[in-house]
């Protein structure tokens, strides 16, 4: 029952772990290239969730300041910051990752990963 | 892509398209965005009206060399930069140390050494995202030739 | 005077700055492309000697990037291990890259040998900062720069086996990024920092109210590096991204890019968790026993190869569980061994590597059983690739015999002789493979037919500096051991 509760509380974190598996299993069990590609945006995605979520403050409001005051309770802007440079990490590895299935492909005549290793195999 | 309609919405959408990246590359010490995404809505743009036209068009908004140029000379602006600090005598990168004025907080024209490396920061990634597009896409054309 | 207090972070700057330069100057001044990169590499290996002189006159010091100290910047450390490393990196670089000028011309197209400086440059940025950074978050961002520009070298010479190696390769590391940042949530939720000593500081009170997520960090921890630096079950990438490479590439990437990954975990269990959770988990146990069936099944696997450079990309997985030996067996003089061992085996690997250029080069042949009696025709290469294979086996008067002496002191020092059979074995290994390819070159019968192009001597002057290095660390290998020897103070 307290299991229960604890992650009623922080079902942010469960639910971004789940997305981490997800991805991660998807990425290294399915043979076609592209779902490898989005399986790891999936996973990226879920360890920002984690991060921005790790974040927050109960009862605190956007991180941007309208007027000096000191009395008001911010969210932490730190994370979510360091996950802006995340994403763009994420992005780059994309783009690179698609532009060479793109050249896979017209080298190998197709996007599944199982047959270019058959195709491997024999050459 | 020939259709009347897309053409047309394209290029009355662009210049607002364009205008809005602008705006989160200069507001990025102030709100939500800076460099980063203010620079892939300008690449954005770019990329829309070489989709909705064809692709001669769309090269005569940015060259290869611009795009070449304007890529290194974005990084190397930030590079430059982070060397204005070790000029003046404080670390790598420093921002009020190194005499960047700093106004005040929430006004536009403050915190001087952010401004100036999101603005390069933006340049450089608008003419990144042109430059992966048109790598893409010419790809396909001839055959296998490489940038 | 004022410059030199910025060395750290100007030995980034000039990397980063010569690959933002190196399109700009190889579209509209070719000719200025690969002096420019020559020179600032050996700028950067002349400031990284200027700090290792600092370090030794002045101690461990550290410096603030943007003048703001931690918890709110970067810190960048500079103390005797990482100045070690990052003098390892930037003078086999600068060594890689003279071959490579004179290599890459006939391996790749000349449009995109621009590129290739960019990403070389790139990598060795990445590794520079690496060894220096004292931040986690820092670390991830060089780590990922790291992995695309490798995936890059590799993939920039466009036929059909490295474009799939290259996916694969890139795959992999992916999934070693998203468990490594994963990593860092967890440690980051209970500690609020990542700075490295911040986090060390913090960590103790936190095990106290959230045990597991120390646990589930150290795992995934594990996973990352392992995955990146090739440790035994995930491994798998490696063979056919090293294989199919350009031989420069291969060179960079066996000697250097997956040592920097086991220099990495090796901070992360001495420097950021604490003494007492090496005691509680049996983490260094894990790393032990696969490091050992790295190096039994690297060398079982390269012994059936008929490619050369797959045979020599089998026996890296092999070589890098030495270096987690000695991060494995908890001793200081194992791992003045193991980190001996990375240096001796980046000049080692690169070596045959290059060796394996350039007969790549002259003849175009792969197959090892091709190979009969090449000695008479390519002698100044195969003289260096026998010295880099007697290194390989630990002959002594080499410097591969110095890291498995000092890696089986260590074994003995705590008590389990059973690593000390496991090395002699794989040394027997190693010559099982290495010896034909030898004795086929020098003293076959027949004469080598096939048309051999003459090798510029830019390629031959590199394996000759590259042999006297390995014949230097085997017989004055004193002064390295005792820098190693003191460094390991600090984190005991």
């Amino acid at each position: 029952m307290e299991m229960l509760i604890k992650i009623a509380h922080n079902y942010y974190y469960m639910v971004a772990i789940l997305l981490f598996i997800i991805g991660m299993h998807t990425m290294l069990t399915h043979s076609n290239m592209i779902k490898k590609v989005i399986a790891m945006n999936i996973m990226d995605t879920s360890v920002f969730l984690m991060f921005v979520a790790i974040g927050y403050t109960y009862g605190g409001q956007a991180p941007i300041i309208t007027a000096p005051a000191n009395e008001v309770l911010y969210v932490n802007p730190l994370p979510g910051s360091l996950m802006l440079t995340g994403i763009v990490v994420a992005v780059s590895i994309t783009a690179y990752a698609l532009s060479l299935v793109v050249k896979i492909y017209r080298y190998y005549g197709t996007v599944d990963y199982d047959e270019i290793c058959l195709i491997r195999s024999q050459e | 892509m020939e259709d009347q309609i897309v053409r047309i919405t394209s290029r009355l959408v662009a210049p607002f398209i364009q205008v809005y990246g602008i705006y989160v590359i200069l507001h990025g010490h102030l709100s939500p965005g800076g460099g980063f995404s203010g620079g892939a809505i300008f690449g954005a743009s770019l990329v829309l009206v070489a989709l909705s036209f064809n692709l001669e068009v769309g090269a005569k908004q940015i060259s290869h060399a611009t795009a070449s140029v304007l890529e290194s000379g974005g990084a190397l602006g930030f590079v430059v930069t982070g060397l204005v600090g070790v000029a003046v005598g404080a670390n790598f990168l420093a921002n009020r140390a190194a005499g960047f004025p700093l106004g005040e907080a929430g006004e536009f024209f403050s915190a001087g050494a952010i401004f100036i490396i999101t603005a390069f920061l933006g340049i450089k990634v608008a003419s990144t995202i042109v430059t992966l597009f048109y790598n893409i896409i010419e790809g396909e054309d001839k055959s296998g030739d490489a940038h | 005077m004022g410059l030199t207090n910025h060395f750290p972070a100007l030995i980034l700057a000039i990397l980063l700055s010569i690959s933002f330069l190196s399109p700009i100057l190889y579209r509209w001044a070719r000719k200025l492309s690969a002096p420019a990169l020559i020179f600032s590499l050996f700028l950067a290996l002349v400031m990284a000697v200027y700090l290792m002189v600092q370090v030794y006159q002045v101690g461990e010091f550290t410096y603030y990037m943007g003048g703001w100290p931690p918890p709110w910047g970067i810190e960048l450390k500079i103390n005797l291990l990482r100045v070690y490393m990052l003098l390892v990196v930037l003078a086999i670089s600068l060594w890689i890259m003279v071959y490579a000028l004179k290599d890459l011309e006939h391996e790749l197209k000349t449009e995109v040998m621009g590129w290739y400086y960019t990403l070389y440059a790139l990598v060795v940025a990445s590794m520079a900062g690496m060894t220096l950074t004292n931040d986690l978050f820092n670390l991830f961002v060089l780590m990922e720069i790291c992995a695309i520009s490798a995936c890059a070298i590799i993939s920039i010479k466009e036929d059909r086996a490295c474009l799939e190696a290259s996916f694969k390769y890139l795959i992999l590391s992916a999934m070693g990024t998203g468990c490594f940042l994963l990593g860092v949530a967890m440690l980051y939720m209970v500690t609020g920092h990542m700075n490295y000593d911040l986090v060390n500081e913090y960590l103790p009170a936190a095990i106290e109210q959230y045990p597991n997520n120390m646990f589930a960090a150290a795992a995934l921890f594990i996973v990352a590096f392992g995955t990146k630096a090739a440790l035994f079950p995930l491994h798998v990438w490696l063979p056919d991204a090293h294989a199919s490479a350009p031989s420069p590439s291969s060179a960079m990437l066996s000697g250097l890019v997956i040592k920097i990954y086991a220099f990495a975990l090796f901070l992360m269990f001495y420097q950021i968790f604490p003494r007492s959770l090496l005691e509680s988990i049996p983490l260094n146990e894990i790393v032990l026993w696969l490091a050992s069936m790295g190096i039994m099944f690297g060398s079982v696997f390269a012994m059936v190869q008929v490619d050369l450079k797959k045979m020599l990309a089998y026996s890296s997985i092999g070589q890098i569980g030495y270096v987690f030996l000695g991060i494995g067996l908890d001793d200081t003089i194992a791992m003045t061994g193991g980190f001996y061992h990375l240096l001796v085996h980046a000049i080692m690997k690169s070596l045959l590597f290059m060796c394996a250029g350039v007969i790549i080069y002259s003849t175009g042949i792969r197959q090892i059983k091709q190979l009969g009696g090449i000695g008479q025709v390519l002698p100044i290469t195969m003289i260096a690739f026998t010295i880099g294979s007697a290194s390989m086996i630990g002959i002594p008067g080499t410097g591969g015999l110095i890291s498995k002496w000092y890696l089986a002191l260590g074994a003995l020092e705590i008590g389990r002789p059973i690593f000390v059979v496991i090395i002699l074995a794989s040394s027997l290994l190693n010559a099982v493979y290495y010896m034909p390819i030898i004795v086929n070159a020098f003293m076959q019968q027949e004469t080598f037919d096939g048309e051999v192009k003459p090798v510029p001597r830019q390629m031959l002057i590199p394996l000759l500096v590259g042999t006297a290095a390995i014949i230097f660390f085997g017989v004055f290998s004193r002064p390295a051991i005792a820098l190693l020897e003191n460094a390991m103070q600090l984190f005991f």
